[in-house]
């Protein structure tokens, strides 16, 4: 833009009106690139606010980008460690565990929007995830409020209801999930050896986390990570009840294909289980609990990112101006995703709208997102820290040797070992 | 040598001509060496970094998955390069068989896979190892195996696979230099062996395996330092979610965890550029004992 107005100052300086006019309505055309990666939840979500931002504002388009989300990651990351800004997107969408890695490694790539978003009208830990040192960068997107979806017709075929689900623990579960595999010869759950999500969702549904709030590693010696590896590792040694999967379209097209019988996992997964097209065949109950574990609850959190405008954009006011305009305020757009795609905003406002309320012909009429907002409300807060890559990588490191039999205590100590080595 | 003085201009003048590529030189080999030198005795965050003395030396003899990685690529290092090196002499020396028919045909299909690129066939070769992937397909329609074998899940067949990878890229590759100096060998030495009736295997023992000397040094080199820098095949075929090295780190490679320290974990760029030094120093040490092994003994 600048670069436009430069060159209409000085070569069609005393040209005829009509030709600046021209050149001024072209720099007036703006571009939004926007990294996302998930084309049935975020890049979809992002999709809709860019269709309400360009009936406002006609002159400006989107190009609304996805990728594999570690794609996306590494090359956000490798950009950023060039120095070079040249291909860098103007927004960009950050996954809450690794805002605070961006935001130390990189000062002055990202934006702050302060000053320019009311952030007392958003969820507060969703903002903290985002502040540092007094400013905060983000415009908060969704959380990844954790369910357990499951196939209505496999659970019923195998004799199971709704109020069977309700408050169990992870043993009744893997009690059910056998139970379900017998009858049906559906296998209950998709798992990835190479994910260590389940862990993290273990983990915070008993107010837990890999990192004390000093940032010191919080793994040997927690009864919490212990028990969730414990739990974990029955699941992974009953494999009658497990479909073995490698990578995310893999894990996904487990249950999209009819063959996997539940999932449990954030809100957002609701997008992609809705793009299968089997309406009414699903259902939604709280999460299993960890048993004998103090604070063990039914809500946990999985994901949840949010929107990040570069420092470097050229059309980084605009930029702002967009999120702040529809991400920041329109409650009506945030009824529309939820219904849409699954996304549980942090907009506090959005969560008094009607849609809130509505039953989901497509979970056979459950009131889901009211069951959603109330786990939400229930979910420990807990602090992410800097290094979640680092101990999901030791974590996944681990899960094989589990799924064979080994030793917890041995792969705590593992994990521990090799975490204290890499958070420095 | 010495025969004559170059005079003073003709010295400028070379040098001039020398000028733009020993810039170039400077600018793109050798700053980037010495500022990845600096870089290795940085730690911090990201861009904010901070003199650190020996403490990224200090990380490494710590740090369980270095060593994790080292061992892995060492592995396919021991295992790898002498299956490849002894199935590339023999396909050269079956192909340089004048009686064979369909030479050249072979020897593309050998060649072949070389000029194809890492990243296609490693996604190619990702799909055709999986569970029901046509290769488990294949051998189970043979009867060869009962059950699939988990190829990407199970960290033996995961080490097994990239082995199968890499040897089947760069198996060609090597076969060219052997095929070359196999041109250069006299035929009357053969010749002369047979007349005395020295069966062919022995020939190709005390004659063949010998002459090749130095390109088996040569190609031993090279395959070393290409296997120390394995990193597309490990960051494809065995990845999991974008993330390479798995299943549980067992085909982790010192450039995929260089990479992993760079771009996905919190950039350590100093520790990175240690681990890239272990590498420089693994390569020299390695090609300086190969060279002494392969010596010419008077």
């Amino acid at each position: 833009m600048n670069r436009f107005a430069a060159l209409s100052r000085t070569t069609m300086f005393g040209l005829m009106t009509g030709a600046s006019l021209l050149a001024a309505s072209a720099a007036m055309a703006e571009e939004i690139t926007v990294w996302c990666w998930d084309p049935n939840f975020n890049g979809a979500t992002m999709k809709e606010a860019a269709a309400r931002y360009t009936a406002m504002h006609p002159d400006v388009t989107f190009n609304i980008v996805d990728f594999a989300k570690a794609d996306m990651e590494q090359k956000l990351q490798a950009q950023l460690t060039s120095g070079t800004t040249e291909g860098l997107p103007d927004i960009v969408l950050v996954e809450d565990y690794g805002a605070q890695k961006y935001l130390q490694s990189f000062p002055g790539a990202f934006e702050p929007l302060t000053d320019k978003v009311d952030y007392s009208g958003f969820a507060p830990y969703k903002v903290e995830l985002a502040t540092l040192d007094g400013q905060t960068y983000s415009l908060p997107f969704d959380s990844g409020v954790t369910g357990l979806f499951y196939r209505t017709d496999i659970l019923a075929e195998a004799g199971y209801k709704a109020e069977d689900l309700q408050d169990i623990t992870w043993e009744q579960f893997i009690e059910i999930a056998k139970v379900v595999k017998e009858k049906t010869g559906h296998p209950m759950l998709g798992i990835d050896l190479n994910d260590a999500g389940a862990i993290r969702i273990l983990l915070q549904s008993a107010g837990s986390w890999y990192f004390n709030a000093d940032g010191t590693a919080n793994l040997a010696g927690n009864p919490v990570f212990k028990a969730s590896l414990e739990t974990y590792a029955k699941l992974l040694q009953t494999p009658e009840i497990y479909k073995p999967v490698s990578g995310w379209a893999d894990y996904t097209g487990g249950f999209t294909s009819g063959e996997v019988a539940s999932v449990f996992t954030g809100v957002w997964m609701t997008g992609t289980i809705k793009a299968a097209n089997m309406s009414g065949q699903w259902g939604v109950a709280p999460l299993p609990k960890l048993s004998g574990v103090e604070g063990a609850t039914h809500a946990s959190n999985l994901g949840g990112s949010s929107w990040y405008v570069l420092a470097s954009s050229e059309e980084k006011a605009t930029a702002v101006d967009f999120l702040a305009e529809v991400w920041g305020k329109d409650a009506d757009f945030y009824q529309k995703i939820l219904v849409d795609n699954g996304a549980v905003g942090s907009l506090l406002a959005a969560r008094d709208g009607d849609a809130y309320k509505a039953s989901d012909e497509y979970f056979g009429g459950q009131a889901v997102w009211q069951n959603f907002s109330d786990w939400l409300g229930a979910i420990p807060p807990v602090n992410y820290g800097l290094f979640t890559n680092e101990v999901d990588a030791a974590v996944a490191a681990q899960l094989p040797g589990l799924a064979a039999g080994g030793s917890v205590d041995d792969a705590i100590a593992a994990i521990d070992a090799q975490v204290q080595q890499q958070i420095q | 040598m010495g025969k004559f003085r170059l005079g003073r201009s003709e010295n400028v003048y070379a040098w001039l001509f020398l000028a733009p590529a020993l810039t170039l030189l400077a600018i793109f080999m050798v700053y980037p060496i010495l500022w990845s030198l600096w870089m290795s005795f940085q730690t911090g965050k990201g861009v904010n970094t901070q003199f650190g003395g020996l403490a990224n030396i200090y990380r490494l003899t710590q740090d369980p998955v270095f060593l994790r990685a080292l061992t892995n690529t060492l592995i396919f290092l021991i295992i790898q390069v002498p299956i490849m090196i002894v199935l590339a002499i023999l396909a050269a020396v079956a192909l340089n068989d004048p009686k064979l028919r369909g030479r050249a045909f072979f020897r593309t299909a050998i060649f072949l896979p070389c000029v194809t690129s890492l990243v296609a066939y490693s996604v190619l070769f990702k799909s055709m190892f999986a569970t029901d992937g046509v290769v488990n397909d294949t051998l189970m329609w043979l009867h060869i195996i009962s059950s699939p074998i988990p190829w990407l899940a199970q960290p033996f067949w995961a080490k097994c696979l990239i082995i199968i990878a890499i040897t089947w890229r760069w198996t060609g590759y090597n076969m060219i230099f052997f095929l070359a100096a196999l041109q250069n060998i006299d035929r009357s030495i053969y010749e002369a062996a047979r007349i005395d009736g020295v069966p062919a295997w022995a020939r190709f023992v005390y004659l063949t395996v010998p002459m090749l000397k130095p390109v088996i040094l040569f190609t031993t080199v090279i395959s070393t330092i290409g296997t120390l820098q394995l990193f597309d095949e490990v960051n494809n075929i065995t990845a999991s979610g974008g993330v390479g090295g798995a299943p549980a780190d067992s085909t982790l490679t010192l450039s995929l965890y260089i990479y992993n320290l760079t771009f996905r974990f919190m950039p350590s760029l100093g520790y990175a550029a240690t681990v890239s030094y272990v590498i420089v120093v693994l390569v020299a040490l390695l090609t300086a004992l190969q060279f002494f092994v392969a010596r010419e003994r008077k």
